[in-house]
């Protein structure tokens, strides 16, 4: 078992009239127990522009699970962004420097993480901390 | 302009033969400037007693809200439970919402969200036990 934190801070002094400031962590367990995750993918590739490209496969394995997923787009051209979607739905934009972190459910095969750089191929990065995941024989 | 920038760790020791430790921040702008994000619902916080699929955050109830933007929205789960879940999705709880994924107890998420007509956030809890949810959006 593999303890695995996510904190996160959210600060501004100047986005409310009194400072925000706001910290939370999460210990990553599998789905319903106090047992930490204990599989891990993580990778930096080149998203290149014109098509959404899957990132992370939801698969039977990691099904109805407790995964989670961190992706960040490290293109420094405040303009460029990639589309994120889960499944077929563009669920936002990550701009230039900007990360998420989401849990993933993958209750069916079509609940793929993909993404789809706009007007320029970007950079991202990735990690997807699990529970499961099958493999595909060779 | 208001300067606001979310920092994420993601650390563990062993998970892996070498230590895993991520670490990102990110300054909240709106689309395609480096001009801060100005605008926040604040946060919020609403108990879930039931488990009827609902809305927990709407398009059209964030007032000022700009579509297909770089808005990002921040959830908690502040229970304890850690066999009880927030099933987070986007899409409208009269139809069927994308799923994204199970907040147990003590869980979070930070994402960017479009929130186009129609894409407002549902929740759905695993159990009907009285839950505090935090939310905030921040957004053009």
């Amino acid at each position: 078992m593999a303890t695995t934190t996510a904190t996160i801070t959210l600060s501004s002094a100047d986005l409310l009239s009194d400072n925000l400031s706001l910290s939370a962590t999460q210990t990553l367990h599998k789905a319903g127990t106090t047992t930490g995750l204990d599989g891990i993918q993580y990778e930096r590739l080149e998203v290149p522009a014109g098509d959404v490209y899957d990132i992370v496969d939801a698969t039977t394995a990691g099904a109805n699970k407790a995964n989670k997923v961190y992706i960040a787009n490290k293109h420094t051209d405040e303009t460029k962004y990639i589309d994120v979607y889960v499944a077929a739905l563009n669920i936002g934009r990550l701009y230039a420097g900007d990360w998420m972190f989401i849990p993933l459910e993958a209750a069916a095969a079509t609940q793929d993480i993909g993404v789809e750089a706009i007007s320029a191929a970007q950079v991202v990065e990735f990690a997807l901390v699990h529970e499961g995941k099958t493999l595909v024989a060779s | 302009m208001a300067t606001t920038t979310a920092t994420i760790t993601l650390a563990s020791a062993d998970i892996a033969d070498n230590a895993l430790s991520i670490s990102n921040t990110m300054t909240m702008t709106t689309a395609g400037t480096t001009t801060g994000l100005a605008e926040t619902t604040g946060l919020a916080r609403i108990k879930m007693e039931s488990t009827t699929l609902t809305d927990l955050i709407t398009v059209a109830n964030v007032s000022g809200f700009t579509a297909a933007k770089s808005a990002k929205v921040y959830i908690k789960n502040t229970g304890t439970a850690t066999d009880k879940y927030a099933i987070i999705g986007i899409g409208d709880s009269s139809g069927t919402p994308t799923t994204i994924g199970r907040l147990y107890g003590g869980d979070w998420m930070l994402f960017p969200w479009d929130g186009n007509s129609g894409e407002d956030v549902t929740i759905d809890m695993s159990d009907a036990t009285a839950t505090i949810i935090e939310y905030m959006v921040f957004f053009e």
